[in-house]
């Protein structure tokens, strides 16, 4: 369940309806900021652009721990203050290791409404993969992005994005692997409109067609926030998706998840939290699952050096698999 | 090579965190016999007249030849690791040690360790006690005891759930310039087989130390002996051992740079096995920053690391390695976490 295309959402969570594999969660962490909604707040008595679509789970989404493993090192590279680049050496024991280099140019543009906003990001791997997005506003409501993804020399994902931000409502067209010689595409359409000061409600509606099927799924969603915690819910024929997430104060939040998928006929609910303690530079991120899965991750910045330091560990205790990493981002 | 049943360096388990004194008054961990220290050659003036009749010190014993070369290298580690060390008193102390690991089975162990009233000298007291028993029942426990003086004598035994793996005695003479050792290992009379092990080590100068090791075997239709003798040269700041004998050799060379960085090269051969591996490891310590660094690469391609750091105000000590093996394209990360 969820938005087919859940790219732009960080890690995937295996729930690509379409095609056999999971698709590659080569995006570990990508933050793609340009979806952060400011959500609880009100412009002159108006209501607020609810955001986009792919960005409703997300406050929930963030309070989970990302699943690391082996050992990883990132250092960032301020070139200028619209250039970064990073490199990324990532040593594990279940995959191939791999080398990483990651660029981001930002647009200077007057339309963008978050300066930092990067227009262009491309990411090449050790072994050849590209990753490549790039974001440009047309106008100052209609925002156009492009995403290319390629697995060693096959494109796995060529998609074209347009969204339409209006002063109360959000509406995207997408088209995901349009391909001629196969006659296969993926179309979707997002659409979201804030009701009330808290209320949004939208739906999503994919498209796909292949030589030999065609098929239409709607989703229904809802969001309800307050200052303190959100919900949100998906419904559709394809599952349902729903998350709660929860600040209990400046330290901890805590997320709620729950997740239904009539095409492998499963369900999960997942618990995690999140611990900020500023003064001692740390942060907690743990979560437990109805897999059977507990995993936890420590971030810690290593004042006075510009480093992080990441620890974290992931416990399956139906296979009795433990997954353990440790990663270091420098700048 | 060396003792067949590394008598005085017992099973990683056993070993609390790493060794080195924890608690007041414990005496030395692990349980071994102590290590020689670092006797440089005695000038020829100034202490000629106070060493006339004793120009010799004891030689330490066989195995701890190769013992400073090889604490030097870091231990590999998998998986996470959490000890906590309580000392319940002068005497008795406790340790609990949960580890869920990546390739093997995860388990809860628990440790005691108990050290008598003998006291022989300011840091060594006896009898030792050490026990420790896993979740599946496996046990470990050494008892060390100092009969006399010159005499010490060890008993260790080990299980593997209910099946007795190991158990040997072992009984050392430490003599003013020489150390005798004789271990009677899995003695078996119903089956008739046994292992025999007798070590002797002899100081010739101040500097150098010679010796030998006998290890004869006897199982029902075959019996066998194999020797080795091993020599040890002690300098200023450096400490090279070899250890030559019927199963291969092993060379060693430990060098001190300076406080904070000591180094140490490997060289062993085997001949059963017909390979051979030389490795080169380093530790930095960094007392300042409470921190501890051992560093590795090997002739086998595999590069390893470990950082040790103390947490302090807290009684913590967190521990990140990760072993490398560039040409199986193997890769091992680990972390522990020791409270007390």
């Amino acid at each position: 369940m969820g938005s087919v295309l859940a790219l732009s959402s960080g890690a995937a969570n295996g729930t690509w309806p379409f095609s056999p594999d999971t698709p590659p969660s080569r995006w570990d962490t990508h933050p793609a900021h340009w979806d952060r909604p400011p959500r609880w707040e009100r412009r002159d008595g108006r209501l607020p652009n609810p955001g986009s679509f792919h960005s409703l789970h997300r406050s929930c989404k963030d309070v989970f721990p990302q699943q690391i493993e082996g050992v990883k090192m990132t250092v960032n590279k301020t070139l200028s203050s619209f250039f970064k680049a990073s490199h990324t050496f990532h040593l594990s024991a279940v995959s191939p290791s791999y080398y990483r280099f990651h660029t981001e140019h930002l647009q200077d543009d007057q339309y963008s409404k978050d300066k930092d906003a990067p227009a262009l990001i491309g990411e090449m791997d050790s072994s050849g993969s590209l990753n490549a997005h790039s974001l440009i506003h047309l106008t100052e409501g209609v925002r156009a992005r492009a995403v290319f993804q390629s697995q060693q020399s096959q494109f796995v994902t060529w998609q074209f994005e347009t969204e339409y931000r209006g002063s109360d409502f959000t509406a995207a067209v997408t088209v995901a692997n349009p391909d001629v010689l196969r006659e296969s595409v993926i179309l979707v359409a997002h659409f979201l409109q804030s009701v009330s000061s808290g209320l949004v409600l939208g739906g999503e509606l994919v498209y796909h067609r292949g030589r030999a099927e065609e098929g239409g799924i709607l989703t229904l969603a809802g969001q309800y926030s307050r200052p303190n915690w959100v919900a949100t819910l998906n419904a559709g024929k394809g599952g349902a998706h729903a998350s709660y997430y929860h600040r209990a104060n400046k330290q901890i939040q805590v997320g709620v998840e729950f997740e239904a998928s009539t095409r492998t006929q499963e369900t999960t609910a997942s618990f995690g939290y999140r611990m900020e303690l500023p003064e001692a530079n740390m942060v907690f991120r743990g979560m437990v699952n109805s897999r059977c899965i507990i995993g936890g991750v420590l971030e810690k910045r290593l004042t006075p050096l510009p480093a992080t330091l990441i620890m974290g560990a992931f416990v399956n205790h139906r296979g009795d698999k433990l997954q353990v990493g440790l990663g270091v981002n420098v700048g | 090579m060396g003792s067949v049943l590394a008598a005085s360096s017992p099973a990683p388990a056993v070993n609390p965190a790493g060794g080195g004194a924890h608690g007041a008054g414990l005496g030395s961990f692990p349980p071994g016999f102590g290590m020689p220290s670092l006797s440089p050659v005695s000038p020829p003036s100034g202490q000629a007249a106070e060493d006339a009749d004793n120009p010799l010190q004891n030689p330490g014993t066989y195995e701890e030849c190769h013992r400073k070369c090889k604490e030097v290298y870091p231990m590999q580690m998998e998986g996470v690791r959490l000890v906590v060390n309580k000392g319940l008193s002068n005497h008795f102390q406790v340790n609990h040690t949960v580890n869920l690991s990546t390739i093997a089975e995860s388990g809860y162990r628990f440790g005691a360790t108990y050290v008598g009233t003998k006291q022989i000298g300011p840091a060594e007291s006896f009898p030792v006690i050490v026990g420790d028993m896993d979740n599946t029942g496996s046990l470990n426990s050494q008892i060390i005891h100092q009969l006399t003086s010159a005499l010490r004598t060890k008993i260790a035994i080990q299980t593997q759930q209910q099946k007795f793996v190991n158990w040997q005695c072992d009984l050392e003479y430490r003599g003013v310039d020489f150390t005798s050792a004789v271990t009677l290992g899995n003695p078996d009379i119903l089956v008739g087989s046994g292992i025999l092990v007798a070590h002797y080590l002899q100081s010739i100068t101040p500097a150098l130390a010679l010796g030998g090791e006998l290890v004869y075997h006897q199982r029902p239709g075959e019996e066998g002996a194999v020797t080795s003798l091993i020599g040890r040269y002690t300098g200023e700041n450096y400490v090279a051992t070899l250890t030559l004998g019927g199963a291969g050799a092993h060379a060693t060379y430990y060098h001190k740079a300076n406080e904070q960085l000591q180094l140490g090269v490997e060289f062993e051969a085997n001949m059963k096995m017909q390979e051979t591996t030389t490795s080169v490891g380093y530790q930095v310590d960094l007392q300042k920053a409470n921190l501890l660094f051992k560093g590795t690469v090997d002739s086998n391609w595999m590069v390893g690391a470990t950082l040790e750091k103390k947490l302090l105000p807290l009684p913590l000590t967190l521990a990140l390695g990760a072993f490398l093996n560039q040409r199986k394209h193997k890769f091992q990360c680990g972390f522990s976490v020791t409270i007390g």
